[in-house]
């Protein structure tokens, strides 16, 4: 996968993204993998673009998603999209599994990490192959990790514990679902970057389903929020 | 990557990236703020309270540095309660809004602080001062500022009529915010609201599902 920009004499250099999207949290339960994101992609500190779908099918039995500069996920949605079609070359009924993916996309990370010129993403592959559950991170620099549960940007500072807490690798998909969700709670409120609409995905033995975007509820009428005022503070 | 680590470098200092508006109507003042204080890309607080008291009927709204406008706005309430002591009388707006200007020219190039000062006052009713970054003072009929003030300037001057009426003001301000706060990452959660007039002041708390947009 050759880039324009390195064909020409002018180098790029991405090292500040301008469109980002939020964080990603992927689970695995019993039978599948389930991913949540937010439907936000932010302009800086605007709230730019509010209904982005951003969970990519790349085959039949593989999703991606990732957070970081948003121009550059569509650009590996579209070549991992290749993958399968240029696969059917070799006309012998073997579709790439969704480790072949993510390994593809560390191998593009890290070539693009060492000319400098990174992908800025952390990308999460999720896909259900031959019985197994496959779920991956593949950060900024091409680091691989395959695990149970993944969490990129924010989530990885605020959400652990929650999933800590709550998951374990054999719970079903709607406790695995509501664990995503109650993160996704804890991000609208304390991440600048989070939207309260999140979309959920998940493949399992069946294939892809991908959700439509819901609201998560989050509570703001607390008494001591209410009763914060400042004329209390002072004896008048 | 966010660093609140005091000795980084890069250390982001906890600001009220925000969006405040004050707006004389008819009979009165409103103002109305949102209620998320920022740290970097980490919300600290997503109940704050920027609209501080400084006297009965004079408020301020804070934006820019939490540290700095905190600290004016002590002194200030101070230099004010003393000096309301002294007359005998509730202090004119226009004083608070000096002492503010006072800190914020002297020390203009050490501080990040914009505020907006509004209140009522027996001598000449309603009014609003903003004060912006160098420390000039302006008395405007309605004013908006913080982050979120970038995304709804149109709004507010398309919007905007002279002597509404409570109703109409209340409103204004409710849907100006709420557009602010729908667009700007460094506003959000929920809306407070303050109605100043020469009889009483009414403190509203506007919840997160009760925000006009969304």
């Amino acid at each position: 996968m050759i880039f324009n920009s390195e064909l020409s004499a002018q180098q790029q250099h991405t090292t500040s993204p301008v469109v980002t999207g939020g964080s990603v949290i992927a689970l695995a339960y019993k039978g599948g993998v389930v991913i949540g994101t937010d439907t936000l992609c932010s302009y800086g500190s605007m709230a730019a673009f509010k209904n982005v779908e951003k969970i990519a099918q790349v085959s039949k039995n593989t999703i991606y998603v990732s957070s970081g500069e948003y121009s550059d996920f569509q650009q590996v949605v579209k070549e991992l999209a290749k993958i399968d079609r240029s696969a059917l070359q070799y006309d012998d009924g073997v579709h790439p599994s969704p480790r072949d993916y993510g390994n593809f996309l560390a191998r593009l990370s890290y070539k693009k990490r060492c000319k400098i010129n990174p992908l800025y993403l952390q990308n999460v592959i999720a896909g259900f192959h031959n019985g197994e559950r496959y779920l991956a991170l593949v950060d900024i620099y091409g680091t691989y990790l395959e695990s149970n549960f993944v969490t990129t940007g924010f989530a990885s500072y605020f959400c652990k514990a929650i999933i800590s807490n709550y998951w374990n690798e054999n719970c079903t998909l709607d406790q695995a679902k509501q664990v995503i969700r109650e993160c996704f709670k804890v991000l609208f409120c304390r991440d600048c970057r989070a939207h309260d609409v999140i979309q959920l995905g998940y493949v399992d033995e069946q294939g892809v389903h991908v959700e439509q975007p819901e609201r998560v509820e989050t509570k703001w009428d607390f008494n001591g929020f209410k009763t914060r005022a400042n004329e209390k503070l002072h004896t008048q | 990557m966010n660093y609140t680590d005091i000795l980084s470098p890069k250390f982001e200092p906890e600001t009220t990236g925000t969006t405040i508006m004050a707006v004389i109507y008819d009979g009165g003042l409103i103002i109305g703020a949102d209620s998320r204080t920022s740290s970097g890309q980490f919300v600290a607080d997503r109940c704050a309270d920027k609209i501080d008291y400084v006297h009965d009927r004079i408020f301020c709204l804070r934006s820019g540095s939490a540290a700095d406008t905190q600290t004016i706005a002590k002194y200030v309430r101070y230099y004010v309660d003393a000096h309301a002591q002294e007359l005998g009388r509730l202090p004119a707006v226009a004083t608070a809004a000096n002492l503010f200007r006072n800190f914020l020219y002297e020390y203009k190039d050490s501080l990040s602080a914009a505020i907006i000062v509004a209140g009522w006052d027996p001598y000449k009713g309603a009014q609003i001062f903003t004060l912006p970054l160098g420390g000039s003072v302006i008395e405007q009929k309605w004013s908006i500022g913080g982050s979120g003030s970038t995304f709804i300037w149109g709004f507010c001057d398309s919007n905007y009529k002279e002597n509404m009426s409570l109703q109409e003001a209340r409103a204004f301000v409710l849907h100006a915010v709420g557009h602010a706060m729908y667009r700007d990452g460094s506003s959000g959660g929920i809306i407070r609201l303050l109605n100043v007039t020469k009889d009483k002041i009414e403190r509203e708390f506007i919840d997160y599902k009760d925000v006009p947009i969304k």
